[in-house]
């Protein structure tokens, strides 16, 4: 009973409801839910069935996830089913020692002798001791018939935006320092290349000729009519133009500090790198800080700043598809346009979000950014540096296979679909998570299991024909409570958070707000029905299946994080930023987006535990995110994945204070500081140590805030507090009430 | 003697020394009336005189006070000499007496220079737009070049940087830390205009009202593109050292997609609108066509050759027109503003001067052609441009403008010569034109010591009023214009000659007839006209003004060739035609378009002298008998035993007789006892030499013997007076009626003997 459960956030994360396959693979290796995961571990035999449980079926896959055990295996040839192309994998059924027999067509294939062989011991023998066999995620060192042609060389180009206002705003200077220590980190091997584009009101293209002694600036002033300025030497090679390219990045900064022009060429700029990159293939990164307003895809502010806590918002949509055909444009040409947003105005994301989501790349939004700021600059610099260093794969495709029966019929993230299961990723980044939703069309009912496989193929960034193979496979049941108790309610809130955000843009806001709770109602119905409970309107109280017990509360907190909220003043774009973070990001970030992590700090040397090294580790429970938990003598912490918010009651001990921060009374402590200071003792190494634990699993470092319980900006705390009320949303319980009379 | 004195003095000849006083009789005079007048001769000898000159006060007139004025010292007044008009002396002459005169009242100074100390000084400009559609070592050589000229020209002189291939980069100068060009497409033409707007140049953009107000939007004074030589030559230095060949793949079979015409028209662009009215000269080193956009003269596919005399005959050359047009424009526009194109073009083919011949013909600027980059003649021609003359000045001239007055009795037709009309109309202006005329002002945008305009007159006197005998009729020069040293001059030159009446003193006209002056007045006449119409036509005009000459001043009875005489001062002119009209500039079909273009280029700047030497080459004989003797241009100068050195102005050949021939192919020279035969063989080159080293552009130097290969350029300006054809040239020779009927004509290769003949034979017709 929901209503009677207070405190019904485990303390610490509990794992998706394991899966239990048929005695034939009960040992079998499945695919880690950290890549691979399904809304119900359980897949109902029938559609029907499906419709009576009410929840919604799919997958959410992190194909490139950086895996600290990866299988790679080299040989002359893959194993695949002849009728539908899926890898041999560690469900297949051997018919005999020559025959296998495939999971998802059931069609028998031969067994090439060579599988039999066992690179290990030199010998022949048994298939399943095979890494295909015995690995549910595995990656092959593709040959020559995976190549269209010769695998492309890591080429990277900057776009970087020198109006006024980015002149202003001085991230020039962060991005080409960061750029300039991190070169020789840049992925690829000797063929990879680099360039630059600055724009304005015109285009700057940088040369970088052999015989230069240093960079020389070209400038294309006619922004209507594109052209590259040369036809070499605007993208050279890395490793031999070391010194122009650090000499260019040391000159840009200084170069583009004085006052510019308030004028930002992006679209032009987006074509020159188009006709530039489009004989490689490679990685585009844009920075960006002001609305482009000037030449092809110019565009103009929709913003209403008093609209900004409206009960509907409007202008999700792009204003043009000027965006959207250059990236598709891009995608054919296996170029990836990224996205850094540092703006201290309206851009128009929904607009310019389009050049990444169909070209398959990354969005990074910093609201208000100014490098005086020395955290945003920080934040950037985090950010930057990871992702100029993080893995890359280039001209890849994504496909997902399943079982005959049940086949993909919508895609979230960021990708073009080239043909009914097949995604065109120019990149692909450890970073990127996808989603797709599921039908069936066929009764299940003679199948043990139903299987998906996804294969990544890309090159990597040293220039290898690669494919990245993860394979779950699933029970199916022919019950609703076993389908009910078999869910995996975060994955569950990962696809109902994609899908309310195209319901965002299809329909309106409100309507995929109403979609959500009723998502939670006709769960909760679907339980009642299957227990024969009361309806909720005549019940006092409201049951819900364990595997869903945190399901309307992760509703209630999707509805009021940044994309879905309403009432509360959000600016558009960071809006639909989160939106399309929502869409493309892998779960766990997501999750922590829905429902953020809240400790309590000050008696964290309570809740320790030791590691196989015996090192003391911090290791305090979650608290629920409510007033009540917040204690007048505590400091709290609060973790949404994006940034690490430290809540300083006043009552808090003077001994904490000295500890933690190094004064003596709550007023000594400085207000919205952005760093802990690193003492020497004990209850701020602790402190530390969480932290850093904290920060071990995302891409970057989250950014630090430290608030007083008296600050000015303590609402950037309280309003994450979302169990309780806010004057324009539900507490949790009103929320639950809401929800009881829909049951039906 | 007394025309010498004159040329000399005042850098003026007329065609005729005594003015015809009427109308009618001037017409019948078929030479027209002419003064060449060379703007800039040079005159060490000229006082510096730094007040400024002292006009006629009647608002029409406003001519300089010169020695011819009449002055009354006491009465502190002189009298106009070309409208009368009484005018007090300004306050600071308040001390002249006929003992203590000003200079511009002594009669030696009837050319003085005044310097305009009031006027803001202005360095010249100069700006480099260099074709990168060259093979390397003819880009390095240019870029040699170009380095060098860069300690050639005056220091504080501005200079910009343009460089061309398919696409035309402006380059900015002395930018810290990174050198940066601006990028245009070689097919899209701007006006001056748009490239104020978009390089920003002088002008602040609006505002964008979407941004933040008040920001203070950058205003980058033209001198990112022009600066001072001393300040930007490093930056120069590197932006040369690293200027690479033109980058775009060539297909096979394919030009390099060439934008010269963008490249000239933002050259032209950009001195528009950061220096207007300001000297300037846009330098083009062209290596071949314009291949795409705006002035195109040929498209990329080889297999198409460039048009020929042939195709523009047929008119069968497809981008002529519009590049002429465009080309044309840009000439205006240039000259409008005060500002020279200098074209040097170097290729082995045509790189279409043709169409581009305007820009340098209008403007004053350089037409410099040649072979490659690497060789002496550009090399020296180029050096040359920045030559000095005694006073260490720089021999070229900026931004002038020619004024011309003249007596009432006289009105002026027109001009030929390296420059536009300013269409300044005025009481002195007549309505009829020849060359360019309905103007009294020029503008010569840059120009040298040597350039020579031709200035045409008529008499406005009916044959009822002429004018008084006795009187003297006078002509006013002013050209004011920007010294190489920035400085304003305005140089002044009165001439005075005097009234003749034809009617009843022919011989006093005629014995002021100046017969070079007239053969160089009738050269670019005929080149004039033969620019606007092409064919026989223009043959037949040159014919039938020298069979009227001939009747007019030959001494004959009717009928009677053989008592046809000319006195002295007449007798050269009809040879003087005979090779004009076998020259290059008439007889075009021997040359591709481009070369005549070139050559008429010539002819219409140089001076008299220079201009004797394309009409009629010289021609000098060397021999053991000895000095070097001038010798007839003429078969029976070649001699066996002789070595003879020929000087066409665009060539000096030297060529050795048979005997010297062998000699030297069995290198007597080299003999100590044969010494004098080494002599013999220097002293042609010594004398080459000389004049290699003076003139400019620097001709051709051709070094061959009998039997030579290149002997043929000898060949085909000597007078054949002894060839195999003549024993049946005379058929060809006889005087052929025309299509229209009546008019003679004749043929073209015949040899001075069987040309004069026939001369004599029309003059003394009484029918013809
Ligand atoms: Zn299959
Ligand atoms: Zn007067």
């Amino acid at each position: 009973d929901l209503l009677q459960c207070k405190q019904i956030l485990p303390g610490y994360p509990e794992d998706p409801p394991e899966i239990r396959l048929g005695h034939q693979f009960a040992e079998s290796p499945n695919c880690s839910p950290e890549v691979f995961r399904c809304t119900v571990n359980k897949i109902p035999e029938t559609n029907s069935l499906l419709q009576k449980s009410r929840l919604p079926l799919g997958i959410l896959i992190h194909p490139f996830k950086d895996l600290n055990h990866l299988p790679v295996i080299q040989c002359t040839s893959i194993v695949r089913c002849r009728a539908c192309r899926t890898y041999i994998n560690p469900f297949v059924y051997f018919v005999d020692a020559k025959r296998w027999k495939c999971n998802l067509c059931y069609r028998v294939n031969d067994l090439p002798e060579e599988f039999q062989y066992d690179p290990v011991s030199k010998s022949y023998g048994d298939p399943s001791r095979r890494p295909e066999i015995k690995s549910a995620t595995i990656e092959f060192i593709a040959p020559s018939e995976y190549m269209l042609r010769p695998p492309q060389p890591a080429v990277y180009l900057f776009l970087l935006d020198v109006s006024q206002i980015a002149r202003e705003s001085g991230y020039l200077q962060v991005v080409c320092d960061t750029l300039k220590s991190n070169l020789n980190k840049l992925p690829g091997d000797a063929r990879t290349q680099i360039g630059f584009i600055c724009y304005d009101a015109h285009i700057h293209y940088y040369l970088m000729s052999d015989g230069l002694t240093r960079p020389k600036e070209m400038t294309v002033l006619d922004i209507e009519d594109i052209f590259l300025p040369s036809p070499e030497s605007l993208l050279v090679n890395l490793g031999e133009h070391d010194d122009l390219i650090k000499e260019l990045l040391t000159i840009l900064p200084q170069r583009y500090s004085a006052p510019g022009v308030p004028a930002s060429a992006l679209g032009a700029a987006l074509q020159a790198a188009y006709k530039l990159m489009a004989p490689t293939g490679g990685r585009i990164t844009v920075f960006q800080t002001c609305l482009p307003n000037v030449g092809p895809g110019a565009l103009q502010s929709r913003e209403d700043p008093n609209a900004r806590s409206s009960k509907d918002v409007a202008h999700l949509n792009p204003a043009t598809d000027f965006y959207k055909r250059l990236a598709l444009d891009c995608s054919g040409a296996q170029v990836a346009v990224d996205l850094f947003l540092l703006s201290s105005q309206y851009c128009d994301l929904a607009t310019l979000s389009g050049m990444s989501k169909f070209s398959a790349g990354s969005l990074y939004h910093i609201p208000l950014f100014r490098a005086q700021r020395s955290w945003q600059a920080d934040q950037l610099r985090h950010m930057f540096t990871r992702y100029l260093t993080r893995k890359i794969g280039f001209e890849a495709v994504l496909r997902v296979r399943c079982t005959r029966g049940v086949s993909v019929h919508t895609f979230h993230g960021n990708f073009f679909v080239r043909s009914t299961d097949l995604l065109s990723l120019p990149n692909v980044s450890p970073d990127a998570g996808f989603g797709m939703q599921l039908i069936i069309e066929e009764s299940l009912a003679d199948l043990q299991q139903v299987c998906f496989q996804a294969a990544l193929l890309y090159t990597s960034s040293k220039g290898e024909r690669r494919i990245r193979v993860h394979t779950l496979a699933l029970p199916t049941t022919n019950t609703l409570p076993d389908v009910l108790h078999s869910a995996d309610q975060e994955c569950i809130i990962g696809l109902l958070s994609k899908m309310a955000v195209d319901r965002c843009s299809s329909a309106s806001m409100s309507e995929a707000k109403e979609a959500l709770i009723n998502a939670a109602v006709d769960v909760l119905s679907a339980h009642r029905l299957a227990q024969n409970l009361p309806v909720g309107s005549a019940s006092s109280s409201l049951h819900a299946p364990v595997s869903l017990k945190l399901l309307p509360l992760y509703i209630l907190g999707l509805l009021k994080r940044k994309a879905l909220r309403t009432g509360t003043s959000t600016r558009l774009d960071e809006r639909v930023a989160d939106m399309c973070f929502i869409k493309s990001a892998p779960l766990c970030a997501v999750m922590r987006g829905v429902y953020p992590d809240l400790y309590a700090l000050h008696d964290l040397h309570e809740h320790v535990r030791r590691d196989k090294d015996n090192l003391v580790l911090p290791n305090p429970p979650r608290l629920q995110l409510t007033a009540e938990r917040i204690n007048i003598t505590g400091a709290y912490l609060l973790d949404d994945g994006d940034s690490m918010i430290i809540y300083v009651s006043h009552g808090v001990s003077p001994a904490f204070l000295s500890e933690t921060f190094g004064v003596a009374s709550f007023n000594q402590l400085p207000d919205e500081a952005r760093s802990l200071p690193m003492l020497e003792n004990e209850g701020s190494e602790l402190l530390h140590a969480f932290v850093d634990k904290l920060n071990d699993d995302r891409p970057y470092p989250s950014s630090l805030l430290i608030l007083r319980d008296n600050s000015a900006s303590r609402q950037l705390f309280t309003e994450r507090l979302i169990e309780d009320r806010v004057e324009s949303a539900l507490s949790y319980y009103e929320f639950l009430q809401h929800v009881k009379t829909q049951v039906k | 003697e007394f025309i010498q004195q004159n040329e000399d003095r005042d850098g003026i000849r007329f065609t005729w020394n005594v003015w015809p006083s009427s109308r009618i009789e001037a017409t019948r005079l078929v030479v027209p009336l002419v003064s060449l007048y060379q703007p800039l001769k040079e005159r060490p000898d000229l006082p510096p005189i730094q007040y400024e000159p002292v006009l006629c006060t009647r608002n029409t007139c406003r001519a300089v006070l010169n020695p011819m004025c009449q002055v009354d010292y006491r009465a502190k007044l002189w009298v106009c000499n070309f409208c009368f008009q009484r005018n007090p002396f300004p306050p600071q002459y308040a001390a002249i007496s006929e003992q203590h005169q000003p200079a511009e009242l002594i009669a030696n100074f009837s050319t003085i220079e005044y310097t305009i100390t009031r006027a803001q000084s202005m360095p010249p400009i100069f700006l480099l737009v260099v074709d990168t559609c060259l093979d390397e070592e003819e880009l390095c050589a240019l870029k040699d070049s170009l380095q060098t000229s860069l300690s050639l020209m005056p220091q504080n002189a501005l200079v910009g940087l343009i460089t061309f291939g398919r696409m035309v980069q402006i380059h900015e100068l002395g930018t810290e830390g990174m050198y940066k060009c601006f990028v245009f497409k070689g097919t899209k033409d701007l006006t001056g205009k748009q490239i104020q707007e978009q390089l920003a140049i002088g002008r602040v953009n609006a505002p964008n009202p979407q941004q933040r107000q008040g920001a203070p939007t950058p205003q980058p004074p033209a001198h990112r593109f022009l600066q001072p030589v001393k300040q930007c030559d490093m930056a120069l230095t590197d932006l040369l050292s690293e200027l690479d060949r033109d980058p775009w793949p060539l297909g096979v079979g394919k030009r390099p997609l060439r934008s010269s015409g963008v490249a000239l028209s933002l050259a032209v662009g950009l001195l528009e609108v950061t220096y207007p009215n300001t000297g300037a000269r846009v330098m083009l080193f062209l290596g071949g066509p314009c291949s795409q956009g705006p002035g195109q003269v040929v498209n990329d596919e080889l297999k198409q050759p460039i048009r020929s005399h042939h195709d523009i005959h047929k008119d069968n050359a497809k981008y002529m027109k519009k590049a002429i047009k465009h080309y044309e424009a840009l000439s205006l526009r240039a000259a409008t503003n005060g500002h020279a194109i200098d074209i040097y073009s170097c290729a082995l083919d045509q790189t279409g001067l043709m169409e581009m011949k305007q820009c340098c013909n209008s403007t004053g600027g350089h037409m410099v052609m040649g072979d490659s980059f690497n060789s002496s003649l550009f090399k020296q021609t180029f050096q040359r441009v920045f030559a000095k003359d005694q006073k260490g000045d720089y021999k070229m001239a900026f931004n002038g403008t020619l004024e011309v007055k003249c007596s009432r009795e006289l009105k002026i037709t027109g001009a030929i010569g390296s420059c536009v009309s300013l269409n300044v109309k005025g009481p002195c202006v007549s309505d009829q034109e020849v060359g360019m005329g309905n103007t009294c002002q020029w503008k010569m945008c840059t120009f040298t010591p040597s350039t020579t305009m031709a200035i045409f007159f008529e008499v406005v006197n009916q044959h009822t009023a002429p004018v008084p005998q006795g009187g003297r009729g006078c002509v006013q020069l002013i050209t004011q214009y920007q010294h190489s040293s920035g400085q304003r001059r305005v140089r002044v030159t009165t001439a005075a000659r005097n009234w003749g009446d034809a009617a009843v003193n022919l011989q006093h006209i005629s014995a002021g007839f100046d017969q070079e002056a007239a053969a160089v007045v009738m050269a670019r006449l005929v080149v004039y006209r033969a620019e606007q119409e092409d064919g026989p036509d223009v043959l037949r005009w040159l014919d039938r003004m020298l069979i009227r000459l001939c009747q007019k001043f030959g001494e004959y009875a009717k009928d009677d060739p053989n008592s046809f005489r000319l006195s002295e001062n007449f007798s050269l002119y009809p040879q003087f035609m005979y090779h004009l009209r076998r020259s290059q500039f008439l007889q075009v079909f021997n040359n591709s378009p481009d070369e005549t273009t070139f050559y008429r280029h010539m002819l219409m700047r140089e001076d008299l002298t220079q201009s004797l030497i394309m009409i009629q080459p010289i021609l000098y004989s060397y021999s053991f008998g000895g000095p070097p003797e001038p010798v007839l241009l003429d078969t029976s100068s070649i001699q066996p035993d002789r070595i003879l050195l020929m000087d066409t102005f665009f060539q000096i050949l030297i060529y050795h007789g048979e005997t010297i021939a062998q000699w030297r192919a069995l290198r007597y020279q080299d003999m100590a006892e044969y010494e004098s035969f080494a002599q013999l063989l220097r002293a042609p080159i010594d004398d080459a030499q000389e004049i290699l080293q003076s003139r400019f552009p620097v001709p051709r130097y051709i070094d061959t013997e009998h039997g030579g290969s290149q002997a043929r350029f000898l060949l085909s300006k000597v007078n054949p007076s002894q060839t195999h054809n003549n024993m049946y040239a005379y058929g060809g020779a006889m005087p052929i009626p025309s299509a229209d009927g009546g008019a003679p004509v004749l043929t073209d290769d015949v040899s001075l003997q069987v040309f004069m003949e026939h001369l004599k034979k029309l003059a003394v017709s009484s029918t013809a």
